[in-house]
């Protein structure tokens, strides 16, 4: 079976690139790889806003970061003879004019005429600009002198090394090379030299690249430590003690743990996709037991809702759409039998590997067989096109973008175009023709197509998974090899990514954030918490809901989102709760369900809810045409328009749009009388405060405070039967930010 | 494309190819939804505060060194589908027939012509510029209508932000309205806000000022709830809001949501900005201005002349520019004529030729041309050779497009096509040309770099070059 790699991501540096020498000295011809190449690597020439942008700069283009050194010598020494490089007046060179600013230059000055880099390209000219010869040693690693600096507080100093390993087993120094760069400039800063300054507490993270890797080191600036008393809260279960690890190294005081009536609004919204009723809210607060809020979560675990959030979570995933335009294979009919296998697997607790293997392994009817959808719904094309095929696959069950490989080597990570080209493979032989009725494809791998070819070269690149030397063997369907090394208990990419998502649904945002841009320059914020809950996922045997429970039963998830001095600034170390605005579909359901209203969706039966609601289109599903948000509400509260697979298609910025729906809308506007719910509590409760209670109660899940009653109360004033005036605080409950939001 | 439309089930309502009806399909299905928009100095502080700023979009690299702002505002009239350059701007009268079309040509005010079906627009070519010369890239509708819209082509790695958005990113408001409005709602899938915040998306109407009883979406205090009752749950909520603040969670998040409310407020209860979505004080004579009851010469399957709504829905442009709003995208009519262009060309050129030149006089009249850039864009051209159908294909390689006001030249035609329309025959002008002389003139530089993902800069428009031929 192919290579499958215990791999950490953000550690792992990329594979053999641009080589650098060891130091040469002053009398020797600089090789164009060793020497050259890195001089326009350090200033800057190749980078992706100079030379290296795709089209290059002012008629010069250079490999991004290097990755072509043939293509780049070309281009240099010989594409217009004697003017980039003039052998015959070396000091003539426009690559020398240019780069000390003896000539416009749009990139300004670079060097000095008496710096190094200077004679390096000089010295490398007046030897007649000779490629190299023969085989020239390679950048096997780099290190920095450093993995970690703590500082005690900000304007504090210190400084890095950065150490290349080459081929031929020796070393170089390379920090006068290598080109740096700060995560969170806010924290700590990195200047030219690798030295790291101090500026504000908090954790980031600094790197430096050279050739084609780039490694990192974590960076933390403490808060003073005067005043300082760690608590010593109480651990529920393991991912209490690596979040408090955590928080405790960084001088993070924790929030203290949120009180019940939250807790269960938070639950019920996380696990069923509602607020809690007031019968449940009745039932959960007079409950004495000390474990009511596991067995809550237990009861919760087991309904078919929390199967059901699941499903819709999925399905935004794999971009489930319904259309009518049979050649792109996304009929409406193929869609619900993708998205109802989605649900059985879910409601089944089905482990996610298995389920996941399916999807990758299917063949057959569009229309029969569910799991083979994701073959058209990641497309939503007419064509069968391997490459798009490959991003979003990576992207979603890996968490890795590997497009950017498709014209140059990832310029922040390790993916190389040999993993993106030999990856696509994977997906060339897929094909669909006609089933028996109009409507129906049939999807099925055809092993005699040819593998991708690579851009620069035009080799065919054999199905390879990442990180892999050798491509998996051939003659069958590649995919079985394909499903077998993804969904590996070994694969940590496969279960860092799925345990990280899961992970971000509960808690607001992922331990890697974005959860689906898994690189080296974007490392997790608590690596110790990640590698548990890949762990926890794996030993679970992928059981979705064994890591759910584990995370709920947390006290991290439980905190409270009132900060403390300690940790007010804290966004990322899950320090305390975060203000998440409810799903889209979450919310509709809300008022629903609170106002006792029901609401229709386009091609859904009557008393369907939102969250088992997809997008229905009346033709095609291309996504040039999308987005396909299905409804109206959908679209304003930013629900994923399944358009790609990105995270991010999920919003939850507020927008003014959301805040005029809410207030004279027809979603709320039209529910506040007529479900009869303040009616029916006139009629009931014999006093205004009873009737503000229950009516706290029904939307926000809490009694009001005090101060609220008396408030709300003097509103009421006189007309104490008055139902306007009631409807008027139900639709204040139903605007504040409270409704809105899980907090 | 066109082949296999065929295939595709009930579009029998539509003209145009499949790709397009797709386009069009959609913003029907729309209707009846907002985008967002939003604050761009707020957004910016709310995440300076939290220390996220340098990995936003919102950092700019470049300081934009351009002119003072001519234009105040933009109105870009947008005519989906590929608008024949035959049969408006840049017609062919010495062409075989095969390439002139069936059109013959009206004099223009400066002395040049344009096809007969723009008489009004011709007694106004004193006041407007036209480039016949404009270069676009892909003959395809999606990727060309986010190429026009956005100054891009689309790629897998970058979603890019429309015109609309850049423009409320680097201006923000003028006054109360949004800085950014479609009319009646967002063309296709090209609105988008790309690597920018959501709140920079376009504010859509998602009604049509054209249809009888227009009225905004969710843009007005409902009948039964007097204003005391709206102030009523204005207190209400007031003191709801208090809970969440006491707990000092994330306050930029409840600012934030604070702010749109209070930005609701003042919509709904605003006279002025109330005003500025009706037509209320408009003249009779305005409507006929822009012409209202024009009709094309083609009857509806009622057998029926049928008005197009376009006058309203530039009156309604001109409202919100007069408003402060910055952008305004205003779409009209179904160009996509692979079959009998001809039809096509009588059903729905009338209403637009008096819309463009009542548009143009009354701006002037008002003396806000000057500072109005009134912009007629489609996302291409179509074929010089009529086909099999009596229709053009699409043509990305030359086509036409009109600009007015905001410090365009008055009465000067740019540029020219070959002898039968098909190729630049001198002063070729790429799209992106246009697009940064649209910014120049709204005193945006339009090679200001904005940054994606934290790291990556981006030119507002690359390469682009600013056409001073057609500048006042």
């Amino acid at each position: 079976m192919a290579l499958s790699l215990p791999i950490r991501p953000w550690l792992l540096v990329a594979v053999l690139a641009t080589a650098a020498s060891a130091e040469s000295a002053a009398t020797e011809v600089p090789s164009f790889r060793q020497d050259v190449m890195p001089v326009l690597f350090r200033a800057g020439c190749n980078a992706g806003t100079c030379h290296g942008s795709a089209r290059g700069k002012d008629g010069f283009m250079l490999s991004l970061f290097g990755y072509d050194a043939k293509g780049d010598y070309e281009r240099i020494v010989t594409e217009i003879p004697g003017r980039r490089v003039n052998t015959a007046v070396p000091e003539q060179s426009l690559l020398l004019l240019k780069a000390i600013g003896a000539v416009p230059h749009t990139g300004g000055k670079l060097f000095d005429k008496d710096s190094d880099l200077y004679q390096t390209l000089l010295r490398w000219i007046e030897a007649d600009a000779p490629d190299d010869e023969g085989v020239v040693p390679q950048v096997a690693d780099v290190t920095l002198s450093k993995e970690s600096i703590v500082f005690e507080k900000a304007g504090a100093g210190d400084s890095l090394r950065v150490t290349a390993k080459l081929t031929d087993g020796t070393s170089r120094d390379v920090t006068s090379l290598a080109r740096f760069f700060s995560n969170n400039p806010s924290v700590a800063t990195i200047d030219a030299d690798g030295v790291v300054k101090a500026t504000g507490p908090g954790d980031t993270n600094v790197f430096a690249r050279f050739s084609r890797f780039n490694v990192g080191a974590e960076v933390i600036v403490l808060p003073s430590a005067e005043g300082f008393v760690w608590p010593n809260p109480l651990a529920n279960n393991f991912i209490d003690t690596l979040v408090f690890d955590r928080l405790h190294k960084l001088r993070i005081i924790p929030s203290d743990v949120c009180d019940d009536e939250t807790f269960l609004r938070r639950i019920t919204l996380d696990l069923a996709a509602r607020p809690p009723t007031t019968e449940e809210y009745h039932a959960f607060m007079s409950d004495a037991a000390p474990d009511k809020r596991a067995k809550k979560i237990d009861e919760l675990l087991a309904s078919d809702t929390f199967a059901d959030i699941w499903t819709t979570i999925w399905s935004e995933h794999l971009r489930i759409i319904g259309g009518n335009y049979a050649p792109v294979a996304t009929h409406v009919k193929a869609a619900e039998a993708f998205q109802e296998w989605v649900r059985k697997q879910m409601r089944s607790g089905r482990p996610l590997n298995e389920f996941v293997a399916d999807m990758v392994t299917a063949s057959g009817s569009n229309i029969s067989n569910g799991p083979v959808n994701l073959y058209t719904m990641l497309l939503h094309k007419p064509r069968m096109e391997p490459k798009p095929l490959a991003a979003d696959f990576s992207q979603l069950f890996l968490g890795v973008q590997i497009q950017c490989a498709e014209c140059h080597n990832h310029p922040f990570d390790r993916w190389t175009m040999d993993d993106y080209y030999g990856f696509v493979s994977f997906f060339t032989g897929i094909k669909r023709k006609n089933g028996i009725e109009p409507r129906e494809r049939r999807i099925y791998f055809d092993t005699s197509v040819e593998p991708a070819k690579h851009l620069v070269d035009g080799r065919p690149m054999p199905a390879k998974v990442l990180g892999a030397i050798e491509p998996v063997p051939g003659g069958d369907d590649p995919r079985k090899a394909l499903a077998q090394w993804l969904t590996s208990p070994d694969n940590e990419l496969f279960s860092i990514n799925l345990a990280n998502r899961i992970w971000a649904q509960l808690l607001g945002r992922g331990v890697i954030d974005p959860v689906d841009d898994i690189r080296v320059s974007n490392p997790p914020v608590n690596p110790a918490l990640l590698d548990a809950v890949s762990r926890r996922l794996v030993e679970a045997k992928f059981d979705l809901r064994s890591l759910v429970r584990d995370i709920c039963n947390s006290r991290v998830y439980q905190l409270s989102s009132k900060p403390n001095a300690s940790n007010a600034a804290d966004t990322r170390q899950f320090s305390h709760a975060h203000l998440r605005r409810l799903r889209a579909d979450t919310l509709i359901d809300s008022i629903v369900a609170v106002t006792n209203v029901s609401r229709r969706f386009d091609g859904f039966v009557d008393g369907t809810r939102a969250i088992d609601v997809y997008p229905k289109a009346s033709g095609t599903t291309e996504v040039e045409f999308g987005p396909y948000h299905g409804d109206s509400f959908f679209h304003t509260f930013g629900r994923a328009s399944r358009s790609t697979v990105a995270a991010r298609e999920t919003k939850s910025e507020p927008t003014l749009s959301q805040a005029l729906h809410m207030a004279v809308g027809d979603s709320v506007r039209d529910r506040l009388a007529s479900g009869g719910v303040v009616k029916k509590l006139i009629e009931t409760k014999s006093t205004p405060e009873d009737i503000i209670d229950e009516l706290f109660i029904r939307s926000l899940s809490r009694r009001p405070t005090p101060k609220e009653m008396t408030a709300l109360r003097a509103l009421v004033g006189e007309k104490v039967k008055d139902q306007a005036v009631y409807e008027d605080i139900f639709w204040s409950l139903l605007n504040s930010t409270e409704f809105l939001f899980n907090y | 494309m066109a082949s296999s439309s065929s295939s595709r089930s009930g579009r029998a309502d539509h003209r145009g190819c499949v790709g397009y009806r797709a386009l069009t399909r959609r913003q029907a299905v729309q209707a009846g939804t907002f985008g967002g928009l939003g604050i761009s100095l707020a957004d910016m502080l709310r995440l300076e505060a939290r220390g996220e700023a340098s990995t936003e979009a919102f950092q700019t690299t470049k300081a934009g060194a351009t002119g003072p702002a001519k234009a105040l505002s933009v109105i870009q009239l947008h005519l989906g589908g590929g608008f024949p350059q035959h049969e408006s701007f840049d017609p062919k009268p010495e062409a075989p027939v095969e390439y002139r079309g069936s059109f013959g040509v009206v004099k223009t005010k400066n002395g040049d012509v344009f096809s007969d079906n723009l008489p009004k627009t011709a007694e106004i070519a004193d006041k407007i510029a036209v480039v016949r010369s404009v270069v676009g890239k892909v003959p395809d509708h999606g990727l060309a209508t986010y190429h026009l819209f956005k100054g891009y082509t689309p790629t897998a790695v970058i979603d890019y932000p429309a015109m609309g958005s850049i423009v409320s990113h680097e201006l923000g408001r003028r006054g109360e309205l949004p800085p950014y409005i479609a009319i009646p709602n967002n063309p296709g899938a090209v609105g988008g806000t790309g690597f920018l915040s959501s709140s920079f998306g376009p504010f859509e109407l998602n009604a049509d000022p054209g249809n009888k009883g227009f009225k905004v979406r969710d843009f007005s205090i409902p009948d039964g709830v007097p204003l005391d009752r709206f102030d009523r749950r204005r207190q209400a909520r007031a003191i709801i809001q208090e809970r969440i603040r006491d707990l000092e969670a994330d306050p930029s998040t409840l600012d934030t949501m604070d702010e749109f409310y209070s930005q609701a407020y003042t919509l709904l209860t605003s006279k002025d900005a109330q005003k500025a979505f009706t037509f209320d004080g408009e003249s009779e004579n305005t409507f006929k201005l822009y012409g209202s009851d024009t009709t094309g010469s083609v009857k509806g399957p009622d057998n029926q002349y049928h008005k197009k709504g376009l006058a309203e829905r530039l009156i309604m442009a001109r409202r919100l520019v007069e408003a402060g709003t910055r952008f305004v995208t205003v779409t009209y009519g179904s160009w996509d004529s692979h079959v009998d262009v001809r039809k096509n060309c009588l059903d729905q050129m009338a209403p637009l030729d008096q819309a463009i030149a009542g548009l143009v006089n009354d701006l002037d009249q008002r003396g806000l041309l000057d500072t109005t850039l009134f912009w007629v864009t489609s996302e291409f051209g179509r074929t010089p050779k009529v086909n099999g159908d009596s229709g053009r294909d699409h043509w990305a390689r030359n086509y036409s497009m009109m600009l007015a006001g905001g410090g365009i030249a008055r009465g000067v035609i740019h540029g020219a096509s070959d002898s039968t329309g098909g190729e630049p025959a001198r002063d070729a002008v790429p799209l992106e040309d246009i697009q940064s002389t649209v910014y120049n003139l709204l005193g945006i530089d339009a090679n200001k770099e904005l940054v994606a993902f934290g790291t990556r800069p981006i030119e507002i428009i690359k390469d682009g070059t600013i056409v001073t031929a057609i500048l006042a």
